[in-house]
């Protein structure tokens, strides 16, 4: 029993030694992020940017309003090329009423004024529908489409009644101009990967995809083992 | 000889589970509708907002350290009470906090939505009760808040939002 045990020690010690080099390496740095500028220092090269996706610069959704091009990439929203603000689920669409822009999600609204600054995320809380599907125009006034019906406002977009109307002229999606994939492009490679980034991906399994993570179970599991066994075998030579 | 080898081994693979070990606490505690219901017992009053012009955006901009991410901000206000649903990002995403003002003092403070991977702390009631009652001295709160190991930038993040709302409500009330 002693041997067999002392062998698994000795044959988990040998799988997970690498692994946890790269773990106490990789922990070490995450914990110096700042002192080491990791979180400025950027990575381009293009195997990277491409296992990161980030060569396809193409948004998950794209909306014409006016003269702006409305689009998303992941959780980050844009205006022409630039950063606006943040949104957790998809933008479905957008529509101009008086000085304001409004992007639509699922549980919110998102104010812009027409210089692009986030004004306010209006959401249930101030009165505006769930569930939303659409957002369009009816001689001038918002309209949404919801799971639970049509919804009509005003401009201050805080008093919804619900009704049906025929005509709306609902939001679309468009295809990105190619001027402003250019510039988006541009802004996507400028930046890069934070070097961080990488380090915290390497660290939780994560730089190797869903699998990954799954791996970095793996190899906690044998920590756990080879601690267990460790420990074992400690008691019984002192036994 | 060989007993301490081992207790050394076992002491460094125990201390390298721990440093590998990341603490996730991202998550929505409280809808900002559940949060405003619960405040005003279901008569939640309509809402209200502050443009964040002029004056008012230089010194929101003094108390945060940066812009306020909005032109404006929404809150809610009855007899008693002023509500504020802010938002400030703790070390890369937002948080949002939920803060009731009474009379010029902070009443509650709550996480509503935290999004980071660390600090998720702050929103237990052992470190949110130490905002009870506080008011605002020459722009600061009036006390010390004791912080969370680990957490530093999600305690400023709530210590400038509980600063801001207090400046807020006495600017609006």
């Amino acid at each position: 029993m002693n041997r067999r045990m002392r062998s698994l020690h000795r044959t988990m010690g040998a799988i997970v030694a690498i692994f946890v080099l790269i773990l106490s390496v990789t922990g070490i740095l995450l914990n110096h992020t700042s002192d080491f500028d990791l979180d400025k220092r950027h990575l381009t090269s293009d195997w990277l940017l491409d296992h990161y996706g980030l060569t396809n610069t193409k948004a998950d959704a794209v909306y014409l309003l006016d003269r702006h091009t409305i689009s998303q990439f992941g959780s980050q929203v844009f205006i022409d090329a630039n950063p606006v603000t943040q949104s957790h689920v998809p933008i479905l669409g957008g529509i101009i009423i008086d000085d304001l822009m409004v992007l639509a999600t699922e549980d919110a609204l998102l104010l812009f004024s027409p210089e692009g600054e986030f004004i306010e995320r209006m959401g249930e809380s101030v009165g505006v529908p769930a569930m939303i599907q659409n957002i369009g125009l009816f001689h001038g006034d918002p309209v949404v489409q919801t799971r639970n019906g049509m919804w009509r406002s005003d401009f201050m977009l805080d008093q919804w009644e619900q009704l049906s109307l025929d005509g709306v002229g609902w939001s679309e999606p468009h295809l990105m101009p190619s001027s402003v994939q250019d510039e988006l492009s541009q802004y996507f490679r400028g930046n890069g990967i934070t070097v961080e980034r990488v380090i915290l991906d390497i660290h939780n399994g994560r730089i190797l995809g869903k699998y990954g993570v799954w791996f970095a179970d793996l190899l906690g599991a044998f920590l756990v083992l080879i601690s267990l066994t460790g420990l074992w075998l400690w008691l019984r030579r002192r036994l | 000889m060989g007993q301490y080898r081992y207790t050394l081994r076992v002491l460094v693979l125990i201390s390298l589970i721990l440093s590998s070990v990341t603490v996730f606490a991202r998550g929505v505690y409280q809808t900002n509708q559940d949060f405003l219901s619960d405040t005003f017992n279901d008569a939640v009053p309509k809402s209200k907002v502050v443009w964040l012009k002029g004056d008012l955006a230089s010194t929101v901009t003094a108390i945060l350290g940066h812009n306020y991410a909005g032109l404006r901000i929404r809150y809610w206000r009855n007899e008693q009470r002023s509500v504020w649903i802010l938002e400030e990002i703790g070390k890369e995403k937002p948080i949002t906090f939920g803060i009731v003002v009474a009379a010029g003092k902070i009443e509650s403070i709550k996480v509503l939505a935290f999004r980071e991977s660390r600090g998720g702390e702050i929103r237990h009631p052992a470190f949110t009760q130490q905002f009870k009652q506080a008011t605002l001295n020459n722009m600061k709160l009036d006390r010390h808040i004791d912080g969370v190991s680990g957490a530093t930038l999600s305690v400023r993040a709530m210590t400038d939002v509980a600063r801001l709302a207090l400046y807020l409500d006495k600017f609006t009330g």
